[in-house]
């Protein structure tokens, strides 16, 4: 393993040297020296430094970009990434920025969403065709036509190798210069020229002949040699000395800009929390102040908070709202908030709403009511969806009831529960465990069933 | 009565540590507390405690929290026993935490008598489950694996489904071997060894899992 290059902060004149002897492994003194050699062999040593100086980055630096991947509330991913071993977790290194809670997809750079929408069409079909052999195949393409052409002109025919010769030597280096850019590379590419949707592609690709057709006409006789050469040189010579003039320039400018880009992405997220924070938490925080004779209010306003506050923090993002379990969480929270008493859900599986389950819903609804009326105390709720049934279990630790006790008229349980579920092809029973009551309410698909 | 448990209290809420202390009965004897990674470590290994009460959000360290104390104490593992308390819903944190090695999780919500419980079931060796735990297990397991070996790693058996499905609907220890006509000792067996597979299966979905929870 070999340290990675960064400018340290013990310098001379600007930490090229030690970097370089760190990142070798060789001794500071060995890379001074031959620095100063190169330097004497017509100023290599100094542009090289000087290129280096530009590109390589403080310590402080590469250790903000490095922090910026870090979440200290991502427990799990930063536990993996510092004990990544056959015990933890399983949560395998994650390449670049983690996704993960609210906070994290922000840091990515911006160019990233724009690049997804630039279409993943084209250039994931390239990809695909490139891993599966494609370049195998381009590379036995192009000598097809190398042999089929040398085998045309060995024929006879008067092949013009002057003008082939130098196209192909531009399109061979521009595909090998693409592929070695990795694929977000690539993106971030295609995004800086423009080139996302039909319009920039095409006026990136026209620009393009149009550069490779003036190199050609360059390099293909009309111009005589002996004046080519002076006037190519001297093109390549201001170009450059324009270059190394504005490059510096242009690297600050580009760092301020991704470092006032990455701040004001921060800056709208901060103002998110804070907006949510007020709206939410701090108003019951106030109610809690004004209510802090009543201890049933201010038990009931926490609670509320705190259910609230979870959902948004720890939002299973993948689930989608409506599902049955959201809707059961949601009659569980009004419950709660009616009757102050603590409702915890514990839910395994989900599905999609269905007429069924509304049925279903409207039964827990009132199982739970029940509950929360009668007995009182902490209730729990939990919901089992399998492929082919789906079970809910409501159960308190209140007195308990027979259901024959119930007077004949009271149409709560015997209406809301059995019948209504016996109504849409399920059961409810109710139980008696010794310490509380436990509803069950049950669903058979068997339609579902055969999938398992 | 026996001697009370010696226990340390990690947290880095001053008042939420002091309010536990008052709230945890004599069974239970805390002997220090910690705020942060470092410190928990080096007060663990000090005052050797039987158990300790662990967040699982912890500040310091390499931002490992909870799971960085345990993979720290790991020398420690035969003699003190590790139990995760958390206001943290999120299943990846759970999960961590119990794979590096704590022998159990409970809420913050809990009561102090519910806590003392489980701390003492956890000081004998056994698993504290609560019904939310219960519930990722059945989630990363599924609800009809059935292990025809009970050795088997990757599934539950019947019998700890059948557990399982209790406790998250909400049934204590006690009242698990009433319905099921087992004693209580036989419920911790399974309950234990239920913790041992999710802390040692490498079933792809217990791990595919925790990390499809994380993305968006």
């Amino acid at each position: 393993m070999y340290a990675p290059l960064v400018r340290p902060a013990d310098r001379i004149i600007a930490g090229v040297c030690s970097g370089l002897a760190a990142h070798l492994g060789l001794s500071v003194k060995v890379i001074r020296i031959s620095m100063v050699v190169l330097t004497l062999a017509s100023g290599a040593g100094l542009l090289l430094y000087a290129w280096l100086w530009l590109l390589v980055p403080t310590a402080d630096e590469a250790a903000r970009a490095e922090n910026a991947a870090f979440n200290p509330r991502n427990i799990a991913g930063n536990f993996a990434r510092n004990f990544g071993g056959p015990r933890p977790a399983g949560i395998p290194a994650q390449p670049g920025p983690q996704p993960g809670t609210g906070a994290q997809p922000l840091q990515r750079p911006a160019d990233d969403p724009a690049a997804a929408a630039a279409g993943p069409t084209g250039r994931t079909r390239t990809a695909e065709l490139m891993q599966r052999g494609g370049w195998e195949i381009a590379v036995g393409a192009a000598l097809v036509l190398a042999g089929g052409a040398f085998i045309a002109q060995l024929a006879g025919f008067n092949v013009p190798w002057e003008t082939w010769l130098p196209m192909l030597a531009i399109v061979t280096g521009a595909v090998l210069a693409w592929m070695q850019l990795d694929n977000s590379r690539r993106n971030g590419i295609m995004d800086r020229a423009g080139a996302t949707g039909a319009q920039g592609v095409v006026r990136l690709i026209a620009g393009l002949v149009f550069v490779v057709a003036g190199i050609f006409i360059l390099i293909s006789g009309s111009i005589s040699w002996d004046v080519m050469w002076p006037t190519l040189l001297a093109t390549l010579a201001v170009l450059a000395g324009v270059g190394l003039v504005l490059a510096p320039w242009v690297v600050k400018y580009w760092t301020d800009l991704e470092a006032e880009r990455s701040g004001r992405i921060r800056e709208t997220e901060r103002a998110e929390i804070a907006a949510h924070l007020h709206d939410s938490v701090l108003q019951t925080l106030a109610l809690i102040q004004n209510r802090a004779a009543s201890e049933q209010d201010v038990t009931r306003l926490a609670r509320a908070q705190e259910r609230e506050l979870r959902e948004w923090l720890y939002r299973d993002k993948r689930k989608e709202e409506g599902n049955l379990v959201d809707r059961i969480k949601a009659v569980a929270a009004e419950i709660e908030d009616a009757y102050g008493h603590p409702i915890d859900v514990v839910a395994v599986g989900d599905a999609p709403m269905t007429e069924q389950y509304e049925a279903l819903i409207h039964a827990t609804r009132e199982a739970v009511q029940n509950a929360a009326k009668h007995a009182g105390g902490s209730i729990s709720v939990y919901l089992e969806k399998t492929p082919g049934s789906t079970d809910v279990f409501v159960r308190d630790r209140g007195p308990g009831f027979e259901l024959a006790d119930v007077p004949a008229d009271r149409l709560g349980v015997r209406e809301s529960l059995i019948r209504r579920m016996q109504r849409h092809g399920g059961e409810a029973r109710i139980r008696n465990t010794g310490n509380g009551t436990e509803v069950h309410l049950g669903l058979k698909h068997p339609e579902e069933g055969n999938h398992s | 009565m026996t001697d009370p448990i010696r226990i340390v209290v990690v947290d880095d809420h001053a008042i939420f540590r002091s309010g536990l202390k008052a709230d945890l009965d004599s069974r239970i004897d805390v002997v220090a507390e910690a705020a942060t990674v470092e410190e928990a470590i080096a007060v663990i290994h000090e005052a050797r405690p039987a158990v300790v009460l662990l967040d699982v959000h912890l500040p310091g360290g390499r931002g490992g929290g909870g799971a960085e104390v345990v993979a720290g104490c790991a020398d420690l593992l035969a003699t003190t026993r590790f139990l995760a308390l958390s206001v943290s819903d999120s299943a990846e944190d759970v999960v961590t935490v119990i794979r590096a090695g704590a022998r159990g999780y409970v809420t913050k919500t809990f009561s102090g008598a519910e806590i003392s419980d489980a701390v003492v079931r956890v000081a004998g060796g056994d698993a504290a489950f609560s019904p939310r735990l219960a519930g990722f297990v059945l989630d990363a397991f599924g609800t009809a694996a059935v292990a025809s070996v009970d050795d088997e790693l990757d599934k539950l058996s019947a019998r700890e489904l059948e557990v399982m499905r209790l406790i998250a609907r909400g049934y204590s220890y006690k009242e698990v071997a009433k319905e099921l006509f087992i004693s209580i000792k036989t419920v911790e067996t399974h309950v234990s060894a239920v913790l041992r597979k999710l802390q040692l299966s490498s079933r792809h979905e217990l791990t595919r899992w925790a990390v499809d929870r994380r993305i968006l």
